[in-house]
This record gives C-alpha cells, structure tokens and sequence, in this order.
C-alpha cells in the first residue's frame, strides 16, 4: 500500500464498497431466517453450587446469542461495543441488585470473538460508581476479558435533544452513544413504581438528571428507548430480585430463575421479563407505550425461540 | 578568616527532611478515602496526630481519655526537651510551608534588619494558649483547631486538593468540549488520559463524586493570608500564634542542645540574626532565647566566620548566653481572665452543652453525645476527606462557634453511605475517636437523624404526581420510606391513584439519600433532621416502640 496511487485508491475503494453492501445483503438473508428472539432456560440439575452457577450463566448467555444468529449479525470489525449492564446499586450479584456479572463477563467475550476492537462497559449507578463497580463483580470479571470499565463523568454530560413525548431534551453521556453498538444487558428487577425494571427502564443509566422521569415514567423510558434505537438486549434472569426493588438487599427478595433471553426487540424482552416476574403485560405500562411507537410487540411467543441448556 | 561554602550542610538535610515530610503528609491526606481493598490505608495520616502533643494535651485535659495512639506524642515531648524545637524546624509540614513562603518573600539582604529580629509580641501566643489550656480543662477544646497539623490537613482536604482537583478537570474538560486540534492531532489525547490517570493513581478519585466543600474557598483565603504574611515577618504564623509551637516553647526552656558565639570570631555583623527563623536572636551575638528557636541552624551556615556553634551542655546548666521569653504576672492574670471568658463565650450558644440541638446538625454516625463530641473533634477535616460521597462538610454555624467546622452531614451534597467502608470511615480514621468505629452491623442499627416530608412540596402530596424516587434509593433492605396508594381528585375533578410516600421512624436511620435524590434541588421535599439520633438515647423525638440495640459509647452521661 506504500506505493498507492489517486487511480489505485478509487479502484480499491470502489471493489471495498461492492464487497461491503453484498455482505451486508447476505447477512440481512441470514437474519430472516434466525428468531428474533430466544430464551435460554436452564434445565439442568437443581442444586447449583457458586461454581455451577456460574457455568450456567455463562451456558445460557452463549446460548441465547448463538440463538439470534450469534454477535456476527450486531458487531462489526474493529468496532467499539458499548455493553451496559445494570450496575445500580452497591450490591453483591447473590443480591441480584445488578446485572449477574458472568453474563456481562460472556457478553464482552463474546464481542471480542466477533471482531470487536473495544469493548467498554460502564453504568451511571444511584450509589457510588467506584464502590458499585466493585461489589457488583462487574468490575473485575469484565477486566477478566479485556473489557475497559469506564466510569461516567457527570461533568461531561452533554444536553441532547432527544425531541420524544415528554422529554425533549436531556444530558447524555457522550461516550455512550458515540459507540458504534451498544449492548443493553440488564436484569429483571421487581420496582416499586414502575412494577419492574428491565430492558427499557435500563437505559436510565445513559443520562443525568433522571429523578424527574419517575412521575410518568412509561413516557420517559420510551422516548429515551425512541432515541436509543436499540438493536440487541439482552434479559438476565439468573438471579432476580421480586421485592423491594429496585435496590433490594435482603436475600429472602432474591429467586433464582436461571434464565437469559436475547432479543433484537426489546418490548418483547420486558414482556418476557414480566412474565418471569410473575406480573402481566398490562402492569408494565412501558411495554404498551413502546407497543404505542413501534418499538416491538408484547406478544413474545410469536417471535421467540426456547432453548433448553443443560 | 572565611570558611568555603559546604556542598552538604546539615541545613540541606534540614530541607531535604522538612520536604520528604511534606511530600509524606500530602500523601496521606490524598491517601484518606475509600478503598476497595485496604480500607485500613484510610487510616495513616493519624500518624501525623500521633506525634503532636497540643492533640494530646487538648483532648486529655477536655475529655479525660484519648485514643493510646495519641501517647506518641510524649516522645516528641522528649525530643523537644534534649534538642529543642526541632518538631517546628525540621518536621512541621505547616511550618515547612511557612519556611518555603518566607524565602520566595523575603526581601533582598540590605532590607532585612527586622527579619529575624525578637519581637515582645512573639509572647503572645504563650499566653493564648494558657488561656485556652485553661478552657480545655473545663471542657473546650477549641484553641486545637489551630493546631499546624490539624489546620494543614483541614486546609489540604477541604481546601487545596479540591481547588487543584478542579482547576485541572475543568482544563481538562474545557480542552475536551474545544479541542480545534491540528489535522489528527488533538490536545485532548493528551489532556484525558493525564487527567484520568492523575484521578486513578494520585486522586483515587475515579468513581468518586467530585469534591466539594462548603466554605473551601474561605479556609483556602485564611490558608493564603497566614503565608502572605510571611512577607511581612518570616514565619509569622510560627512566631506569634501556633499554640503548638508554643506548648513545645515550654519544653525547650533549656534544652541540652545549645548554640554558644564564638567570642573571638564574632565581629557583630548580624547575619546570623537576619537568617534566623524563629527570631530567637535578640541582638547581634547576644543571648538567644532556645524557647524561639526552630533548631533550623542557618545562622550557623550563614556565618562568614565560623562564629556559631550547636553543641550539648548539661540540662540545668545556668548559661550566660540563654534567654528566656518573659511571663509577666499581669500577663497571665489577663491570660487567666481571658480563658474563662472565652469559655463563657462558647457556652452563649445553646448548642454547646446539648441541651438543644439545631435540625441541621447531623452528625456522621458514631458520633459521640455532643458535649462529649466536641470536647474531642479536632475539626481537622480527616472525616469529610473520607466520606465517600463526600456529605461530610465543614460546619459554619450550625454547631456554633465552638463546633466550628467539625463535621456534618449535608444530604444534599452527599447521603451518608449504607455500606461504608468497614463500618463507618469517618470514625476509622477520626484521630481522637470523636466519631467512634462501628462494624457494618452497629452503623446499620445507629440512627443519625429522622427524614421527614414537607408535604407542601412533595410532588405525590403536592402536585398529584407520582414519584417515588426516595423509596427507590432508600438503603434499608426493608425500606424505611413505604408507600400507601390513594384516591386523588384532579383540578377537574376526576379521580387518580397515586402512591404516596411515608416515612416509618423505627426504620429510618437519617442517611439522607432520600434527600440526595429529591427531584427539588433547591430545597428538597423530605429532609433529615437530627431527630431521634441514637448518640442522644436519653432524648428521643419518637420514643422506640420495639426494643432498640444498644450500641457503644451509647450509656455515657452527657449534658
């Protein structure tokens, strides 16, 4: 390439181009065929020890993305994935106040493997960043892997108009969506206002200035999902929390369901996730707002898949 | 008959010392704060405390008990008795601060006469602080928060790390939202990763909310003033006002280290006087008083001649060249009267005595009762330092003047942390257990104040809204704030549910990030007052209905 001439570039550009659209046509003909979604249910033995449990979030997470076609289908070469993972709360994974960390650890292997140059992971949690970072074992176990774990700078929150229902505008953190993908990878969590907190709701980690979202927050957490334009979620129900949410902290408010779904829709993921929670579609007034815009259906069986994983 | 200039004097390990003190102390200040793997590193600093007897003397003769740490403090006792005040001229990072200021303002040879010249009013601080050791016997602590090692880390965390902390990111941020950049070249590739490496591995601030300290500004403009009178006379503030140096003054009435002129070399010219930090000399090879010597021994360097000498003699070996800071006796009787005043001055403020207690004054939790609290708190800032969401700030008024700037917690700024580090990291690393260690278990059952709600404001109660936000952060597993849907009738008279919120008093525990995470950020619409805190177990607001752990410290009289 040292010796490129002006003609040898547009030559080379040109075939580059060619190549790029048919292989993006090939894969939009792959993704026909593939479910949009899948749910990977344990259905192995019953009594897990810390070191099972751990295998088999790493089994289910494998599972549910191998089911929607594999990350191929989502990451680029040498792109750089954002994966955001619930990281709320300083609390340890038995407490399921956070996303399950071997599923966050699997996800960034997993984007490596598919060809990502960077993988970031990163949250704007309630309690102390650096403290939640650490005792959700997100920290450690996405640095196993090679993730970056960046932490937010509130200072550097930039004012975007988001132009949606009720929130016109708000500060995002810039780093997030400058990403060339970003992987929303949160847990099911029971939540006193909002019933449940899931996929949609998860995005509030992406902005400042949120505490004014709670008093219409089905609006809200839908016009931020409208900007975001989600492309892959994925629903960690390994450990969920039922009560006391979505801070939770007594043992006793934790189920363990073994469960992880990945979808290319994330309205069909929170009724999925609502289901698991033992609610109804209907108490989760998000998924009939995101029905509302377009962002997916609420009707999942239609478009999921169910893995067995042992 | 001029002696070379030495390569290595003993002034040049004087400097090398008072610098790797400073650099330590620094270290140890910035070292203060949340760990996630060695909590205890919080802790160091005390070391500073450890050897400083004014800490020991104050908080003995006010509290009667210190933490045995503190008993350190005899030995440099000690030291001070062989060889003076060496503690002030070779290890005060305060005073290597001052001794800094003094060189870069002093001014050129021919006008330095007065520099190093003995001055009555150097007496002073003698006497202040017989007036205030006097108070502290009675219980009032105060004249320690001028201590140099208390004031230098209350300066370095509420006021100097924050300021540089600030002017760096705002730089940083200031290049990142401008960079015009020259072709691929962009400032901020650089600007970024040496600010976040300066936040990760010198700050350890990474994930940690920004500084912040209410009045900063004020003790960064005392901290500057007290320098800039070094311009005036060097050293000022270790001259005439710091109650430690004085206290050790005391100690080194005749110590065993001495300085003796050599009569046949001295020819009166008086450079020793003008180099002289402390102003012990009184006239041009006269006596010298060692109560006012730092032990700096640049009036030996400075010699031309060889005429100056440091060597030990017997204890009580009368010398003629000895001079002692005189006491008169109407000095000490106004000393004497002026430490009762002030006493009584302290105690107008219905605080002093916890009889009342102001709503604003949350104490971090581990407090001691308030009398008992203030007769230890050094307010030297080593708690806020360590807050992790840095609610801790300085106290202006809410304590009084005798409480002024001990700790207190401003939810607004910064809940105090459920799961704090090891228990509490306030009282880990509070140098006289003003603030007491509690286990996870004891911070988690100690109440600091009450939230409550202004119902005038509160959106659900006010404005028919749902919001939650305070039950969604509270931090008790089985959530001290619940809420109870009811029946609302809208401007047109339709009918909505909504979720109302409530506080239950046997729960709360006043952490106040209810109040952090208010959507009302002027004036937020459940607050923590300092109601029902358990260090006052006598004095509740609600009585307890079930039976309450006792912690610690707890049945200590008060009052």
């Amino acid at each position: 390439m040292n010796n490129m001439n002006r003609r040898d570039f547009i030559v080379g550009s040109a075939a580059g181009a060619v190549a790029l659209s048919a292989s993006s046509l090939l894969r939009g003909a792959a993704a026909a065929e593939t479910p949009a979604m899948t749910i990977a249910k344990w259905s192995g033995a019953k009594e897990l020890d810390a070191a099972q449990m751990k295998q088999a979030a790493v089994k289910l997470t494998e599972k549910a993305i191998e089911g929607i076609g594999g990350l191929k289908r989502f990451v680029s070469q040498g792109s750089v994935v954002w994966v955001k993972p619930n990281i709320g709360w300083d609390r340890a994974p038995e407490l399921a106040g956070n996303t399950n960390p071997d599923v966050v650890e699997t996800i960034v292997r997993l984007c490596f493997e598919a060809g990502a140059k960077t993988v970031k992971v990163g949250d704007n949690p309630c309690d102390l960043a650096a403290k939640s970072y650490v005792s959700s074992g997100i920290s450690d176990a996405a640095k196993r892997v090679g993730a970056q774990v960046v932490f937010l700078d509130k200072t550097r929150a930039k004012e975007v108009a988001i132009k949606g229902e009720r929130v016109k505008s708000i500060p995002i953190f810039p780093e997030m969506i400058e990403c060339d993908l970003m992987i929303n990878v949160p847990v099911i969590k029971h939540h006193a206002l909002a019933t449940a907190t899931m996929c949609m709701k998860n995005y509030m980690g992406v902005i400042e200035k949120r505490n004014t979202f709670h008093q219409d927050i089905a609006t809200c957490i839908t016009d931020l999902t409208r900007f975001l334009k989600p492309r892959i979620c994925l629903l960690d129900a390994v450990r969920i929390l039922t009560n006391h949410g979505p801070r939770g902290g007594d043992p006793k408010d934790v189920a363990v369901k073994l469960a992880v779904a990945a979808s290319t829709d994330i309205v069909a993921l929170d009724a999925w996730g609502a289901e698991v929670l033992g609610k109804s579609v209907n108490d989760i007034p998000s998924i009939a707002k995101g029905v509302e815009y377009g962002l997916g259906r609420s009707d999942y069986r239609a478009i999921a898949r169910e893995i067995a994983v042992t | 008959m001029t002696r070379p200039r030495a390569i290595w004097s003993i002034a040049t390990t004087r400097r090398l010392v008072q610098l790797i003190v400073l650099a330590t102390f620094v270290a140890l200040v910035l070292g203060t704060r949340w760990d996630a793997t060695t909590p205890s590193r919080a802790e160091r600093l005390r070391t500073f405390f450890a050897v400083d007897p004014l800490v020991l003397v104050t908080t003995l003769l006010a509290a009667h008990s210190v933490p045995k740490i503190l008993f350190w403090s005899l030995a440099t006792l000690g030291v001070t008795c062989l060889l003076g005040r060496v503690f002030c001229g070779w290890f005060c990072p305060l005073g290597t601060c001052h001794a800094m200021a003094s060189r870069l303002l002093r001014p050129g040879i021919r006008q330095r006469k007065q520099w190093g010249r003995w001055d009555s009013w150097q007496g002073l601080k003698y006497y202040v602080l017989f007036a205030f050791l006097l108070a502290a016997a009675f219980g009032m602590r105060w004249i320690v928060i001028l201590d140099p090692i208390v004031l230098l880390t209350r300066t370095t965390a509420t006021a100097l790390y924050p300021a540089t902390y600030w002017a760096l990111k705002e730089t940083r941020n200031s290049v990142y939202r401008n960079d015009p950049g020259i072709g691929p070249a962009r400032l901020a590739k650089v600007t970024d990763p040496t600010f976040d490496w300066l936040n990760r591995n010198v700050f350890g601030a990474e994930g940690m909310p920004d500084p912040v300290y209410l009045g900063g500004g004020l003790v960064l403009g005392l901290f500057a003033l007290t320098l800039a009178l070094n311009a005036w006379r060097p050293r000022f503030w270790c001259r005439y006002v710091c109650p430690t140096g004085a206290l050790l003054g005391l100690f080194s009435w005749r110590p065993l280290l001495r300085r003796s002129v050599l009569s046949e070399n001295c020819n009166h010219c008086d450079l020793c006087g003008m180099h002289c930090h402390g102003a012990a000399a009184i006239e041009p090879g006269g006596a010298w008083k060692p109560m006012e010597c730092f032990v700096c021994v640049d009036c030996r360097e400075s010699c031309p001649r060889g005429g100056l000498r440091f060597k030990f003699a017997l204890p009580m070996l009368k010398d003629p060249e000895l001079a002692a800071v005189d006491f008169s006796k109407r000095g000490m009787l106004l000393s004497t009267a002026g430490g009762i005043a002030m006493l009584g001055a302290m105690r107008i403020h219905p605080q002093s005595r916890g009889r009342q207690y102001a709503p604003q004054l949350v104490r971090p939790p581990g407090s001691r009762a308030e009398p008992e609290f203030l007769a230890r708190c050094l307010a030297c800032g080593l708690c806020m330092k360590a807050c992790p969401t840095g609610g801790l700030q300085p106290s202006w008024s809410e304590a009084g003047l005798e409480g002024l700037w001990t700790p207190v917690l401003k939810p607004q700024i910064g809940q105090c942390d459920y799961d704090c580090g090891a228990g509490n990291l306030c009282g880990r690393v509070c140098p006289t257990q003003a603030i007491v260690r509690l286990t996870l278990e004891e911070k988690h059952a100690t109440k600091i104040g009450l939230a409550s709600f202004d119902v005038t404001r509160c959106i659900p109660y006010a404005y028919g809204r749902n919001c939650m936000v305070c039950e969604e952060h509270c931090p008790v597993p089985d959530k001290a704030i619940f809420y109870i849907e009811v029946e609302i009738t809208d401007r047109t008279g339709g009918k909505t549910k909504i979720k109302q919120p409530h506080v239950d008093p046997e729960k709360c525990i006043g952490c106040g990030f209810c109040e952090k995470v208010c959507p009302f950020k002027d004036r937020p619409a459940i607050r923590v007052t300092s109601a029902n805190e358990s260090r006052h177990p006598a004095d509740p607001s609600l009585r307890p209905e079930g039976n309450q752990p006792i912690l610690p410290g707890e049945a200590a009289p008060y009052g």
